[in-house]
Formats: structure tokens, C-alpha cells, sequence
């Protein structure tokens, strides 16, 4: 048996650097194209390096030259952190994976596996404690990346009732913590006094880095089509969190904190505070068992994520 | 002082009584037990210091006082941890949270509201049942007291969870404070996945429209919703218990809603009772009245199938007949009771 042979966007992140370096030894995979708008910093032996940059109007035309005799592609070009340039995200999540799914349509590959976000579900008041993937996503509409993550699930749906015979897998994921992750929720934790809504203190989940990297390569590997929720074993309410971080959190008044922290929030993530501070205020956490049943047990609960995080932090302060 | 007529030695700045005699010690036995004494801390020096080649030259060192401050340091930062547990149940429930809080929550039933429970002995011996009941006041106080209260009829039953309206449960400090005690959202996913789990649910169908009764129309059974206890009932084949809770709507006579000022505050209306906005938080504090209990017989559902909960008139007939039984629980509690006070 011949290994697949995957094409996987966005290398230069997290997912893709893990897996690339994963499949890399794998007899399970027999090539890698990769592909990204530069080039990757160091290369591993079988990865075929493609410069796409998916902003590009006619990258899917580009792309679909490149998935000759592709099996799988793995769409992983999604923003961590949100910039403050809006058109750009848009540009690159949205149509960026429009581009893909058509370029994947005319190259015939098989399977695909888009990343997708538990954020989309949006923190409401009237979210039950559990969503499970039936749940509509509501999203939030402050948050430019969340409503992108809404356009591309709508584009995903279109694109399966399109291609019923192709595999479409969805991986909605929840806030990764680890001790190498990093992004704009892993940022805002790493605060020594990391600021709170006052009066509030939601259930939280994560899901380990490592869980998440072995799922995505379970989806890519074998065959999981659908939509499913990746998250940690386990919740914890964030004043829990920050206590067993030994971190003092700033609790602030929502009216005030909302706009004393208006400029940074602008300036730096192009939304308002309310974007990333109503997922402190409001549940959203997810229900995996459906994922849990597919891809086999989380091996991190959520509190040993977040506590890998902590030590790993504390770790590199003394080291 | 006089010190003659025995041997004791006069120990500076001790003064003793005079007409106390003490027997005599004879050097020796003052030596040997001195001896022993010093034996003895050796020994419990050892017991409590390392090993000495382990602890090496640890008392010559000079003291360290960074250490001192991160150990002070580690110890208050994990006080935090102290009123909480570092897990807690998928729905929030913290066990340590609620052993801090059973204190309160003993008096409360004990002493303050004396929660007489009567009619559990019809109830199956195992659980999950869903409860229903009659909702008073804004403060889900007859939520908290009843899952305390059924606890000590039905030990071996997990904690009945009982189910908080939207608003009170994303209010800022309610949510935190609820879901740390047993409190859930009143939605049906939330039941359907506290009874597939096991896990027993007090519903209040009555809703806000139930907690906004003024004193006035107290025991006045509100519309129960659109029947979805009825069918959480079914659709989990669990028996569906009426329970009617007296006592609880006099704990805070309301005299007036003021709609106005719960629309500033987020939530649907501010109630005027006798004490509260006069008395500041101190008129919050609930009346001491005497709370009754009357767990009724479980509605018969087994002759329905789940394929019932899609018949309408069925659901609203057996939601009607719901509404009649907790009527009567009530008006059964309220005729045992003699006076508010019990």
C-alpha cells in the first residue's frame, strides 16, 4: 500500500509546523506539498515547499496545479492572532478558503480537513452548557476572525451538498493551551494580572496542543467525515484557573473595562474589547463526545492543559 | 513571703503561695529526670529534623531570605485555592464551594426556615426523577433549600440540580455564585444531559412570571410554559414529581415591581418589599418564615411512549394536570401550616 499524499496551508503555523514535521517521518504519507505565502524557515526531507499566497485572486487556479494527484488537503491558514486589518483577514480566511475548496473541486481531492473554531458558536447568554455540533453558530459581531470562521462554515456547507462523494472534515476546536501554543488567547493568559469582568467567571475549557495536533492527523489519516467539536476532557470556571496559576486576576467593571481597553483592543486586534472579553463573560463551552467517540480520548484533561501551560511559562521565568 | 519550713528555692520573680507545701525532690531523681527530659526533645529533634548527611551544613548557612518570600508568596497565592476546588462538575458544581456554604445552608434549614419535608416516601427508591415546582421570589432560595433539604432523605441520590432562569444566571455575581452551588441554566439540553447522567432536576415551569408574583397573589399558581418539563419528562423516561413549597412566597412579601428600575438594572423588575430598598442589602435577607415541603405522587407516565412528547394536546393535558396536582400540594401545605411563622 502506497502512503497519501497530502497538501496542507498555512506550514508556517503551529498545526502545520507539528504535523509537517510529524508526517515527515511517516510511512504513512508518501508526500507533503506544502504550502504558504513565505518560506518555511528550515525544510524536512519530503515536504515539497509551494509559495502560494492565497490573498492571491487567481491562487486557486495556482493551487490546483499544484494538487496533481493529491489526496488530502489540510487548510490550516487561518488567523492566530487578529490584525487590525480587516479586509486582509477576510481576504485571506474567507475567500482563502474558497479558493481552496474550489481548487480542491477541480483537482479531485478526495479529502479535505478545514480548521475551524468553537469561537464561531459565540459566548450568549443563551448557549446551553453544553453545544454540541448541531448547534447554530451565532459567532460574534464584533469579532471580524469569528465572523469570517461563520462565512467559511456557510462556504463549507455549500461546498459538501456540492460533493457529496468527497470527504469534508471539520474541526472545530476550542482555546488550545500548551507549552509551546501561542496566540491572542495564550497572550492574554500569559498576564501576570490578567484583567476580568467583574461579576463574572464563565466555565472554561481547553484542549491540549498535543490532543489537538493527534486529531487533525487521525482526520487527515483516516476517514472522519463531519463536523466535530475538539476540545479537553473537563471545566473549569476562570477564577479557578488563574488561582491554580498562583495569578491575581484584575477584576474591572464591564462598562469600564470595555472602554479603557478600546484603543489597545483597536489598535492592536481590530475589534472592540467586547470581541475577545465576552468569551470571559458568557458559556460557550462545547460538547466533545462526538469527537471523543471518532478520534479516541483526549489524552490532557482541560486542567492539565491549562496547568502544562502554567509550569512551562513558570519554567522559562526561572530557567 | 516565708519561705522556711521546707526546702524549695525561692525561683526569682515567682512568687508562691505560702501556705502551699511541696513535696521535696531529692537531687537525684531531679537529675534523672532532667536526663530523660533531654532524651526525649533529642528524640523528637531527630524525629522532625532530616537526616543529618542530607541536610548537610543547611544550619550554618546564612538565612535565606528569598526563600522565605517565595514560600510566603506560594502560600498566599495559593490561598485562592482554599474556598474552591481545583475540579469541578461539567456544570460547574464546586464540592468544596458547598461544603463552605453547608453551614449556612444547615442553619437556613434548620433553624431559620425549619424545612419540614413530607409525601418522599412515594418516590422510587432510585433516581433521576424531574421535579416540579412552584417558583417564588427573585432569589432562587427555594432551589438551594430544597436540594439541601431532599439531600438528607435521599443520601445515596446524587445532588438534585435545580434550574436558574436566563436572567438570574447571567446576572454579574449571581451566575458565578449559583453555578458554584448546583444551579443550571433552565434549558432543555441542560435536563436532557442532567437526567441522562443520572442526576435529578428541579424545574420551576412557572418562570419569571412565577418569581414576579406580588404578595398578594401568593400561592397563585402561574401558566406552567409550553409543557417542556412535560416533555423532558417523557423524552428521558423519568417519572415527573409535583412538589409544592410553602413558605418560600412569604419569605419576601413583595408590594410592588417596579419594572422601570429593573429594566436599568438588567433584570425584569426591582421588587419593594417592606424591608428591601429601605433597609439597603439587609432588606434582602429573606423572612423567617416556616418553609413545608409536599413531594407528591409521580405523575404516571409509563403508559406513554416517547414518541408522546410530539403530541400536543397530550403534553398540555398532562401539563394541565400537573399544574392541578402542585395547586393541591400547595393548598395541602398551606392547611397544615398554622400560621406564616409555623
Amino acid at each position: 500500500m502506497t502512503g497519501l499524499r497530502i497538501a496542507i496551508t498555512g506550514l508556517g503555523t503551529f498545526l502545520g509546523q507539528r504535523l509537517v514535521r510529524r508526517w515527515a517521518e511517516s510511512p504513512a504519507v508518501e508526500r507533503i506539498v506544502a504550502i504558504d505565502r513565505r518560506p518555511p524557515l528550515r525544510t524536512y526531507g519530503r515536504v515539497d515547499f509551494e509559495e502560494v499566497d492565497l490573498c492571491d485572486p487567481v491562487a486557486d487556479v495556482r493551487l490546483a496545479e499544484k494538487l496533481e494527484r493529491v489526496d488530502v488537503f489540510v487548510h490550516l491558514a487561518f488567523r492566530r492572532f487578529p490584525s487590525a486589518d480587516h479586509d486582509l483577514d477576510h481576504e485571506l480566511e474567507t475567500l482563502g478558503t474558497l479558493r481552496v475548496l474550489n481548487a480542491c473541486a477541480a483537482a479531485g481531492v478526495q479529502r479535505v480537513v478545514v480548521q475551524s473554531s468553537t469561537m464561531a458558536y459565540g459566548a450568549r447568554p443563551s448557549n446551553p452548557n453544553f453545544l454540541d455540533e448541531s448547534h447554530p453558530l451565532h459567532g460574534h459581531p464584533d469579532a471580524h476572525n469569528v465572523q469570517n470562521r461563520l462565512e467559511v462554515e456557510r462556504h463549507l456547507v455549500g461546498w459538501r451538498a456540492k460533493h457529496p462523494e468527497r470527504e469534508l472534515t471539520v474541526l472545530r476546536h476550542c482555546w488550545v493551551m500548551g507549552p509551546t501554543f501561542y496566540d491572542r488567547v495564550v497572550e492574554f493568559f500569559e498576564s501576570e494580572r490578567p484583567a476580568t469582568v467583574l461579576g463574572y467567571d464563565p466555565l472554561l475549557q481547553f484542549v491540549h496542543e498535543e490532543d489537538l495536533v493527534d486529531a487533525f492527523e487521525k482526520a487527515a489519516l483516516e476517514s472522519h467525515p463531519g463536523v466535530f467539536n475538539v476540545v479537553g476532557k473537563g471545566v473549569l470556571p476562570l477564577a479557578t484557573l488563574l488561582a491554580l496559576a498562583d495569578k491575581r486576576p484584575r477584576p474591572v467593571p464591564r462598562g469600564w473595562l470595555y472602554r479603557s481597553h478600546w484603543l489597545h483592543s483597536e489598535g492592536l486586534y481590530g475589534d472592540p474589547p467586547g470581541a475577545f472579553f465576552d468569551y470571559l463573560r458568557y458559556l460557550w463551552v462545547a460538547d466533545g463526545a462526538r469527537a471523543w467517540a471518532e478520534f479516541g480520548e483526549p489524552v490532557y484533561t482541560t486542567r492539565e492543559a491549562w496547568v502544562a501551560f502554567v509550569a512551562s511559562r513558570k519554567m522559562r521565568r526561572y530557567a | 513571703m516565708s519561705t522556711s519550713g521546707n526546702n524549695v528555692v525561692p525561683l526569682p520573680g515567682v512568687h508562691v503561695r505560702a501556705n502551699v507545701r511541696r513535696p521535696a525532690l531529692d537531687p537525684e531523681r531531679a537529675a534523672a529526670l532532667r536526663d530523660a527530659l533531654r532524651g526525649l526533645r533529642h528524640e523528637i529533634e531527630e524525629w522532625f529534623e532530616p537526616a543529618p548527611d542530607v541536610a548537610g551544613s543547611r544550619r550554618d548557612e546564612a538565612f535565606d531570605w528569598m526563600q522565605l518570600f517565595d514560600e510566603l508568596r506560594h502560600r498566599l497565592g495559593t490561598l485562592g485555592m482554599i474556598e474552591r476546588s481545583g475540579e469541578v462538575d461539567e456544570f460547574g458544581l464546586d464540592a468544596v464551594a458547598l461544603l463552605r456554604a453547608r453551614t449556612l445552608l444547615d442553619f437556613l434549614v434548620d433553624r431559620y426556615w425549619r424545612v419540614d419535608l413530607h409525601g418522599e416516601e412515594s418516590l422510587p427508591e432510585h433516581g433521576p426523577v424531574l421535579f416540579v415546582a412552584n417558583r417564588s421570589g427573585l432569589l432562587p432560595w427555594d432551589g438551594l433549600a430544597f436540594a439541601h433539604r431532599f439531600l438528607r432523605v435521599r443520601p445515596q441520590w446524587p445532588r438534585t440540580r435545580f434550574l436558574v432562569a436566563d436572567w438570574l444566571i447571567t446576572l454579574p455575581f449571581a451566575q458565578p455564585t449559583l453555578a458554584r452551588l448546583g444551579g443550571v441554566r433552565a434549558c432543555r439540553e441542560n435536563t436532557d444531559r442532567l437526567l441522562s447522567r443520572g442526576k435529578s432536576v428541579l424545574a420551576f415551569p412557572e418562570g419569571v412570571k412565577g418569581a414576579a408574583k406580588v404578595f398578594r397573589e401568593r400561592y397563585r399558581l402561574q401558566r406552567f410554559g409550553r409543557g417542556g418539563a412535560v416533555r423532558a419528562a417523557i423524552e428521558n423516561r423519568v417519572p415527573l414529581v409535583p412538589v409544592g413549597i410553602v413558605g418560600a412566597e412569604e419569605a419576601h412579601p413583595v408590594l410592588v415591581k417596579s419594572r422601570t428600575g429593573g429594566r436599568l438594572l438588567g433584570i425584569p423588575f426591582v421588587p419593594i418589599t417592606p424591608t428591601f430598598p429601605l433597609l439597603g442589602p439587609l432588606g434582602a435577607v429573606p423572612l423567617p418564615t416556616k418553609w413545608s415541603i409536599e413531594v407528591g405522587e409521580p405523575l404516571a407516565l409509563d403508559e406513554v411512549g416517547p414518541e408522546a412528547s410530539e403530541d400536543e394536546l397530550l403534553v398540555s393535558r398532562l401539563n394541565e394536570e400537573l399544574r392541578d396536582r402542585i395547586r393541591d400540594l400547595v393548598s395541602q401545605g398551606l392547611s397544615r401550616r398554622e400560621s406564616v411563622w409555623g
